[in-house]
């Protein structure tokens, strides 16, 4: 029950604001009101969790009884590292932005907020499909009214783009319920279930290339990342959170919740291939990066690089690289919402991101060139953060399972060192130019939780990794299975 | 006796006939009041028979068994008057400020929803064709009401010719098979195809494409579908839904009864051209509607692309029977709440141009409520989740999948795909820019009401959970669509 309080009071909320047209300072407040809300619901529930595989919170009505589709929501290990992060960070995002004075803004980001939070919650592959496409809609409208430059064709770009990946994953899913109604004589779409239907090899790599496709747009991996750039480079910033921080690990998510759940064993035959895919698109992404001058083009970039390092983490599939996965979702989430706010503040006050112009912050804000320089480091992973850790981990998972993947994900790690001390360097750095406004007590607001979060998860993360062990223990046993096979 | 449906047969009937009396005595605001009382007291009176699956003769002793009333004409008679009493109450301040609208439009109106009526009735080639023709003539003058545009002439014009042409190939189709088989009744057609080898049946099959050719040229069907941008597009806004909209559904009807009765055991003779057609027809109607401007004749073109769909849930019922017949029901209702919807929020317009994805810039910011609006009939045509017509594409899908037809089920996926991209730049224009020419709307507080409940019905029959065992909802529409085709 507490779980569907929190997929629909944003939504609601977000409803009521529009069709009473409210005034913005209203507006405001109560978005802030609700995500507070919602992330108090969110503490509480990770304390009451408990340290097990099995489903927790769980609800489960009917919806479409005639065809077996329930409303079915849960929480376990998997999504509990998103679940907190996507509570956690909308409200401080909010806080940070708080002076952004557009009403449709506010109001589509409880929206949003509450599809991603039904996608991360549904244990029903329609309910979980219908969630993923309504999140498109408001990041759709955020674009094309709120942002940048060619906003209009930028943000139909984006729409379209991952509309197809989700129309393949409708036909995967239609495929996969047609034939387990076949061999059982009943629909169903529970996740779990779905596990037991019988299907040929050839079958089953087209369906899971149909799910991959969808998830693949969204996180992105390459060759699906031409969207990346510009769509980031568009939109306001408050979409550039959501989009990065929470949107791009929900692929992540849904690979690990979906093609692992169902389609364990030809996930793992194709995991090689997946794993030297993510290595690749990692240097690819990072040379990216380093090749580029436009802050958000890098730090898209370099959140794609990381991303891939996920994925491939996934796809090793040992108990220690899914630790790590788990911590990295909710690292890189904290570090990228964070760097990207950081981001938003100095565009407002140099009116540029371009490394070239910028520089010279550290002589007249101190404070700022702190916190930027930590959520920049902590991109990478130095140590007391929880990047370190959470990358730690998948390294050592991904020698255990070999050494030249274990080699090649190091290398990439450095390789993005080699882009953040540069952004660093040229960013705070240099000839002193106009004074700089440092920052603000508001910003502080909502950038210190977000520093001290990514703190704790470094130095105490076995308060977090023993909660997800017990799934982590579930997933990896299987694949142990798989591999004695 | 008379029961109900005869009833309301009746006074339809005696209604238009009335009408026709008294046209030159009456205002147009009197038959406007009139014709939409006819249809709302029938659409009401009717609702009684709901719940049961039944199935009766109508007059046996008359008609013999020509007019079957069932569960399934039910619905289809309920869709039919529910929804030409909302496209009147939506365009009526269209209706009233184009002068060419006359006593006599509002005639034919009454006088096509009565033929759809029958035609959802009827049970045997001869009444089918008379019913047909009935809706046909009278669509075929509001087509060409407007004699003072170029446009509408020659879209009635071409729309007299081509459909008495093909209204011609069903005549010959009929006697071919009537030749043959000695019957034109659906049932004992039926009786004879399945007592008969396919050696015996050549005439019964040329007379039966012959038919089929016909009907899709009705429903704008590849290869037939030449015509329909044109028609649609030069018809006054109302008639081009009622086209769009109410009679391809009626259409539909005739063709559901009878492939279910007659066509099944001759499925792999005529199987293969439905697929043909349904993935042609996908094509041509997408190909037509990305390269329109205007709203309009992009609508009019989408609905091209949703015939396809129908045809895909058509021809996997050969396969699987039931499954893709209360597919392609669910998929009709859906249909038509979206186009009279988005069709109705056109018509509440008030302008002299064409309106174009241009003119529609910043419509968001002068009318939000019907930009709103529109927005969910563009999304529930384009079968985004959380509207019916997400459940409808999804449906049709599940069933193509299921009669082993994926790939026509992955062809549909991706003109799915494509229309995204039409229906979305709606959505775009409408909110993205801001306004350069503001679009008058007419401010009538009933079309108001009457597009919010469409819009409502779309999402709530998307969504609507069985949780709320007091408001029917997906499940229940979708168990009502099966038990009518029980009734069949």
């Amino acid at each position: 029950m507490i779980l569907s309080v929190m997929i629909f009071t944003p939504f609601l909320a977000g409803v009521f604001l529009y069709l009473f047209r409210a005034k913005i300072n209203f507006v405001k407040a109560s978005v802030l009101l609700v995500q507070v809300f919602i992330a108090s619901l969110a503490i509480d529930v990770y304390m009451g969790f408990e340290p097990s595989a099995i489903l927790q919170f769980e609800s489960n009505i009917p919806w479409i009884p005639f065809y077996g589709i329930n409303y079915h929501i849960g929480l376990d290990g998997v999504s509990l590292s998103l679940f907190m992060m996507v509570a956690l960070i909308m409200p401080l995002v909010s806080i940070a932005l708080y002076d952004r004075a557009f009403v449709g803004l506010w109001i589509n980001s409880l929206i949003v907020q509450s599809g991603i939070m039904g996608a991360l919650l549904a244990q029903d592959l329609m309910l979980f499909y219908l969630f993923w496409e309504t999140m498109l809609l408001p990041i759709f409208f955020m674009i094309g009214i709120y942002g940048y430059g060619k906003k209009e064709f930028f943000s139909m770009k984006f729409t379209i783009y991952t509309i197809f990946g989700s129309l393949a994953m409708l036909i995967s899913i239609l495929y996969l319920i047609i034939s387990f109604k076949v061999q059982h004589g009943f629909y169903t779409f529970d996740i779990v279930s779905l596990k037991d239907t019988i299907l040929t090899h050839q079958e089953q790599i087209f369906i899971f290339l149909g799910f991959a496709l969808a998830f693949g747009i969204k996180i992105p991996i390459f060759p699906f990342h031409t969207w990346l750039a510009d769509t980031y480079k568009s939109s306001p910033t408050i979409a550039i959170v959501i989009l990065s921080a929470l949107m791009s690990k929900l692929g992540i998510y849904a690979i690990y919740r979906i093609l692992f759940g169902i389609f364990a064993s030809i996930s793992l035959e194709l995991a090689h291939l997946v794993i030297s895919l993510g290595l690749a698109s990692m240097l690819y992404f990072a040379l990216l990066a380093i090749n580029s001058i436009d802050l958000k083009k890098i730090f898209a970039y370099s959140s794609a690089s990381h991303l891939s390092l996920i994925l491939v983490g996934l796809f090793i599939h040992n108990s220690t690289s899914l630790l790590g996965v788990s911590l990295f979702i909710a690292s890189h989430a904290l570090s990228t919402a964070a760097i990207f706010i950081m981001i938003a503040i100095l565009y407002n006050r140099r009116e540029s991101i371009n490394l070239d112009s910028l520089g010279g912050i550290v002589q007249s804000a101190p404070l700022f060139s702190l916190f930027f320089a930590f959520f920049a480091l902590s991109i990478v992973g130095i140590p007391f953060t929880s990047g370190f850790v959470s990358e730690i981990l998948i390294i050592l998972g991904s020698f255990e399972y070999s050494s030249i993947v274990g080699f090649v994900a190091t290398t990439s790690i450095l390789a993005s060192i080699v882009f953040i001390l540069n952004v660093i360097k040229k960013t705070l750095f240099g000839k002193k130019q106009e004074d700089f406004k440092d920052l603000q007590s508001k910003e502080l607001l909502s950038l210190i939780p977000l520093a001290l979060l990514i703190l704790a998860l470094g130095i105490f993360p076995n308060t977090f990794l023993s909660k997800v062990k017990p799934t982590v223990d579930n997933y990896s046993n299987s694949s142990k299975a798989h591999y004695a096979k | 006796m008379l029961n109900n449906i005869e009833i309301v047969l009746l006074f339809i009937l005696a209604i238009s006939i009335s009408l026709v009396v008294f046209s030159t005595k009456l205002s147009l605001q009197k038959a406007y009041n009139i014709s939409l009382i006819t249809l709302s007291a029938s659409f009401v009176f009717l609702l009684q028979d709901l719940g049961e699956i039944f199935s009766t003769l109508i007059q046996k002793d008359i008609f013999n068994s020509m007019l079957i009333y069932d569960s399934f004409s039910l619905l289809f008679i309920l869709i039919f008057l529910l929804s030409s009493a909302f496209l009147l109450l939506i365009s009526k301040e269209y209706i009233f400020d184009h002068k060419y609208f006359k006593v006599e439009s509002l005639i034919f109106i009454l006088f096509s929803v009565w033929g759809m009526i029958l035609l959802s009735m009827s049970n045997d080639l001869i009444v089918a064709f008379i019913a047909l023709e009935i809706a046909s003539m009278s669509i075929y003058v509001l087509v060409g009401i407007n004699k003072h545009k170029l446009k509408s002439s020659e879209a009635f014009f071409k729309y007299l010719v081509l459909g008495s042409f093909m209204g011609a190939f069903y005549l010959l189709g009929l006697t071919l098979v009537f030749i043959q088989s000695g019957t034109t009744s659906f049932i004992d057609l039926a009786k004879y195809i399945s007592t008969h080898e396919i050696e015996q049946l050549y005439l019964v099959i040329v007379g039966g494409l012959l038919i089929m050719a016909t009907l899709m040229f009705k429903i704008s069907a590849f290869p037939f579908y030449a015509w329909s941008l044109d028609i649609y597009d030069g018809a006054p806004l109302p008639i081009t839904s009622l086209m769009a909209g109410i009679f391809k559904i009626s259409i539909f009807s005739v063709i559901l009864r009878l492939f279910l009765s007659d066509y099944i055991s001759l499925k792999d003779l005529y199987d293969p051209l439905i697929i043909l057609a349904s993935i042609f027809t996908m094509l041509a109607g997408s190909f037509l509607a990305i390269s329109q401007d205007s709203i309009k004749r992009m609508l009019a073109a989408s609905s091209i692309v949703h015939s396809g769909y129908l045809l895909i849930a058509l021809s996997s019922i050969a396969t699987i029977g039931d499954s893709a017949s209360y597919s392609l029901v669910f998929y009709l209702i859906a249909y038509f709440l979206s186009s009279l919807g988005s069709l109705g929020v056109l018509s509440m317009i008030n302008s002299k141009d064409d309106v174009t994805y241009e003119s529609l810039k910043g419509f968001a910011s002068t009318n939000p409520f019907l930009a709103l609006m529109m927005s969910i009939f563009m999304l529930s045509l384009a079968g985004f989740p959380s509207s019916i017509g997400f459940l409808g594409k999804f449906y049709i899908f599940s069933s193509a999948i299921e009669s082993s037809l994926t790939p026509l089920a992955i062809l549909g996926a991706l003109t799915a795909f494509i229309s995204i991209y039409y229906y979305f730049k709606v959505i775009a224009s409408m909110y993205f820019h801001k306004n350069i020419s503001v679009l008058l709307t007419y401010s009538n507080i009933k079309s108001y009401i009457i597009i919010f409940i469409i819009s409502f019905l779309v999402l709530y029959l998307g969504i609507g959970s069985s949780y709320f065992t007091y408001l029917p909802g997906t499940n229940d529409l979708t168990e009502f669509s099966k038990s009518i085709i029980n009734s069949l």
